[in-house]
């Protein structure tokens, strides 16, 4: 049986892009562009990627990384409000086990032509199974990949 | 047009019980026994309750106060039975989206009993101050937990 823990800690990145708010928003809102930042990387195989953005609306994905043990994301949407915030709730699952439950906040903030985007994640992280330091390097990367997702 | 703020905070409470984990939980999973303790106050009338107590299920309940109507949104991350709950919730007053959080609920054997201890990462919305209102009303409702477990000791004498 699994040792049951709970880990709570918050952290919050930063980061401005050339892109307007409108632009940036886009790439959360549109299920196509965010898959393509999100989801799709060298190696990774996705087996899922399906999103209904809107209030109360799920996301679901589930990738593979080099065949590996299928990594799962369960989204539910709380708060959007158009080029300027979303709030979400996921869970991330490794196999058959709950790695973490978080609230993320992303925060649109027009910054001169461009935008001034504020990633905060409230995260519980489950049975030792993850802990916050590798997630916010994880969202570091998907930050940047963001960044080329607009550039493209 | 509304100034669009989101303010971050966390809060944990930690209460014992002279009940055993299962019971504790139990009155979080029965629909039945959590609607006689997660209710608001005296001036609170209740307009809609429903619970899908599973992964993915949902939580919704509304009410009336003198001055406005509450509504709470739930969806049910994580159930590990007699151990732990994990949901995401939104508070309304009126139409005010007032905040979105996240609460993590442990039960732990402590003796014959149990420690819960609750957790809540909150965002509170567009300027609305909470002034601590969120924690104080959760350590009412856990009074009122205790209550309703002492209830059904007593019952079951």
């Amino acid at each position: 049986m699994a040792e049951r823990s709970v880990a709570h800690a918050t952290f919050s990145l930063q980061r401005t892009y050339d892109s307007p708010p409108a632009k940036v928003f886009k790439a959360f809102a549109d299920p196509a562009i965010k898959r393509s930042w999100f989801a799709e990387g060298e190696g990774w195989e996705i087996e899922e990627f399906v999103a209904d953005f809107k209030v109360g609306g799920y996301e679901r994905s589930c990738f593979r990384f080099r065949g590996g043990t299928p990594i799962r994301n369960d989204t539910t949407y709380h708060d959007i409000v158009p080029n300027e915030r979303i709030i979400l709730g996921y869970v991330m699952t490794i196999g058959e086990n709950r790695i973490s439950a978080s609230l993320a906040t992303i925060v649109f903030k027009p910054a001169g032509a461009g935008t001034e985007l504020i990633f905060t994640e409230q995260g519980a992280f489950l049975d030792g199974l993850d802990t916050a330091g590798p997630r916010e390097a994880g969202w570091r990367d998907l930050l940047e990949a963001l960044g080329k997702a607009l550039k493209r | 047009m509304i100034e669009r703020s989101a303010t971050h905070g966390t809060f944990a409470i930690e209460r014992v019980y002279d009940a055993s984990p299962a019971r504790v939980f139990k009155a979080w999973a029965d629909p039945e026994a959590k609607a006689r303790w997660f209710v608001g106050p005296a001036d609170w009338q209740l307009l809609a309750r429903s619970i899908d107590f599973r992964i993915g299920g949902e939580e919704h309940l509304s009410g009336r106060r003198t001055d406005f109507v509450s509504t709470f949104d739930g969806f049910y991350h994580d159930i590990v039975p007699d151990q732990r709950i994990i949901y995401s919730y939104d508070m309304h007053l009126d139409q005010r989206h007032i905040s979105v959080s996240l609460a993590t609920v442990e039960f732990r054997p402590d003796g014959a009993g149990t420690r819960l201890i609750f957790t809540e990462q909150a965002v509170f919305l567009d300027g609305y101050d909470d002034a601590g209102g969120r924690e104080r009303g959760t350590r009412i409702l856990l009074e009122q937990l205790g209550a309703e477990l002492q209830r059904q000791a007593g019952a079951s004498q």
